[in-house]
């Protein structure tokens, strides 16, 4: 919340497939101040995507040579029109699915994985939800409680902890998912539209849970979402997929991205400029 | 961060105060949860299927009393009560349901024994269930009883036929409902385990066998009530021989001597010990396991 003013939005534009990895070119940001360069391009990437594609079967290519690049501790927002394969890139990411062609590195222990229902299990409460991932994990017996109900506390969900996920409302359950991703202890975390089915003032709360929770814990998050403002509320780097195969059609960097809200007029103005961008995929695909 | 700021002034500020407010609001909100809860269940429940037995037994002496019917055709409730009460006296009763309940139960657990493992099997092994899935579909609709005369040949008048009526007939229910609990785990969860990094094993044990536990306990029920079937059957059919007595046999035997107060209360005894396993095992084990996952009607709270 400090130093870095609001207006400090910078894109690269990168509507080639190579340009997105370079950085090299950074055009001017749409509000006319000087862009600030990336401070996660020297860095070793944690998820390397190199010139993935994929097809189901023999059915036709669903993304079409991806490749992309993810620093260590960075907000990555995957943005799409429905059946731009956003969702099949997590999965790809996630090793929930085979690549058909290019590789995917990620970190030997994995990723972490949200979906957009909380998949909790109906059986257990919300402690016992989250000791089951510490204890997949293969943390001892002993230590899991304590363990667990730290990582409710994060979530502000330390009361809850005796609760089944029936007894609690939709965002509760979601954050319950979440403290159970982190009971990972994966440096990288998948989130696919885990907000998508929650009312819009649950969504808006969960968004400011989600960024401290990232501030905290330093993890590296990859979000797939089709909300223009929720990739631009949250993302430090929100990455447009085009449709029908899957392309990346255009990326925006963004610093000083804290102290963000979805009311600001920095998401308001790179949401317009996003939707824009988004339509023009799309009147593509109508022709 | 708003969060932060909506929760401190809710444990600092208002401090200890509020805290047993709350504590106290709860508790006697759930004392008066509990007391109208029982009242409830007593009137809403146990009430009418007593007032039912009441009047069914109330009609069924009237109708003795003012019809006057042959007695030996149709005999009022209290000579039925009377020839339980002889039954009884002469320790016939017990032996017979004991007899009974011991054979039912012990071919009920092996039932269990042998239908879990081979329904984890089918459900795992897709080739396996395409091969096997209608076979096994058929032999639950394959009445038990069918398979007595074959077991008399195999197995003469021994407990090994009354056994091996009841396997026949518990397993394909036990089965068939662990495949369709299997079947009906939501995939999203078979998922989250996948992601959790579960192995083979765990994902069986930790997600897909309690997430299948409502299909699972719904075939054993149906696996108890065909066991049961199939022993009266097997019972009735095989006769005392050089067997234990059970209530099959009882009931047999009271129909030979043409004593139908014997076979008429020997028949509700049947049907009470039916009724007595559904109140104090499958019912509650049911209900509770419904409504710890919030599916049972009128949930939790």
């Amino acid at each position: 919340m400090t130093g870095a003013p609001d207006s400090s939005l910078s894109r690269e534009g990168s509507l080639s497939l190579e340009g997105v990895r370079g950085a090299s070119l950074l055009a001017p940001s749409f509000d006319g101040v000087a862009p600030v360069a990336p401070p996660s391009a020297p860095v070793e990437p944690i998820v390397r995507i190199d010139h993935v594609s994929k097809r189901f079967g023999s059915g036709p290519l669903v993304l079409d040579d991806i490749s992309l690049d993810i620093a260590p501790g960075e907000f990555v927002c995957l943005l799409g029109a429905s059946g731009c394969g956003k969702s099949t890139l997590l999965n790809l990411i996630a090793g929930l699915e085979p690549v058909t062609s290019g590789a995917i590195s990620v970190p030997s222990t994995g990723a972490a994985v949200m979906f957009q229902e909380s998949a909790l299990m109906p059986w257990l409460t919300a402690r016992r939800n989250v000791e089951l991932a510490l204890r997949l994990r293969g943390v001892p017996r002993s230590e899991r409680r304590e363990e667990a109900l730290r990582l409710l506390g994060t979530v502000n969900l330390a009361d809850a902890g005796d609760k089944r996920p029936h007894e609690l409302s939709g965002g509760m359950r979601q954050r319950v998912a979440l403290a159970r991703a982190l009971a990972q202890d994966r440096s990288v975390l998948l989130m696919d539209e885990p907000f998508a089915a929650l009312d819009a003032i649950t969504r808006d709360l969960l968004h400011e849970e989600l960024e401290r929770v990232w501030r905290a814990t330093g993890r590296t998050i990859v979000f797939v979402t089709h909300n223009v403002r929720e990739a631009a509320r949250l993302g430090q780097r929100v990455i447009l997929l085009s449709s029908r195969p899957g392309r990346i059609a255009r990326e925006w960097k963004l610093g000083g991205t804290a102290g963000r809200r979805i009311e600001s007029p920095e998401v308001s103005a790179l949401a317009a400029e996003i939707t824009t961008e988004l339509r023009e995929e799309i009147r593509r695909n109508a022709a | 961060m708003p969060l932060e700021t909506v929760k401190i002034p809710a444990t600092a500020a208002a401090g200890d105060e509020l805290d047993t407010l709350s504590a106290g609001l709860d508790r006697l909100q759930s004392e008066e949860d509990q007391r109208s809860s029982a009242w409830r269940t007593i009137v809403g429940k146990v009430l009418p299927p007593v007032v039912l037995l009441i009047v069914l037994l109330v009609a069924w002496q009237l109708y003795v009393v003012i019809a006057q019917p042959r007695p030996d055709l149709a005999p009022g409730p209290l000579q039925v009560a009377a020839a339980l009460g002889d039954a009884w006296e002469s320790g016939r009763l017990q032996e017979a349901v004991a007899t009974s309940l011991e054979r039912g139960i012990l071919g009920f657990l092996i039932a269990i024994a042998v239908g879990t493992p081979l329904g984890m099997l089918l459900a795992e092994w897709k080739v396996l269930r395409r091969a096997a899935g209608p076979l096994i579909s058929g032999l639950q609709v394959l009445p038990s009883v069918a398979w007595v005369p074959a077991a008399i040949i195999w197995f003469g008048l021994s407990d090994a036929t009354v056994y091996f009526v009841i396997l026949m007939g518990a397993i394909p229910s036990i089965v068939n409902g662990l495949l369709s609990g299997i079947d009906q785990v939501p995939p999203q969860l078979r998922r989250a385990g996948v992601v959790l990094g579960a192995s083979r094993w765990q994902l069986a044990t930790a997600v897909i066998l309690p997430a299948a536990l409502p299909g699972y306990l719904a075939g054993l029920k149906q696996g108890w009530a065909f066991s049961w079937r199939s022993l009266m059957a097997a019972e009735i059919i095989t006769g005392a021989g050089t067997m234990g007595f059970g209530v099959g046999t009882m009931l047999q035997q009271t129909r030979e001597l043409a004593d139908l107060a014997g076979v008429l209360g020997t028949i509700l005894v049947i049907l009470a010990i039916g009724i007595l396993i559904e109140l104090v095992l499958f019912g509650p084990l049911e209900r509770r396991l419904l409504r710890s996952r919030g599916l049972a009607p009128g949930g939790a709270r």
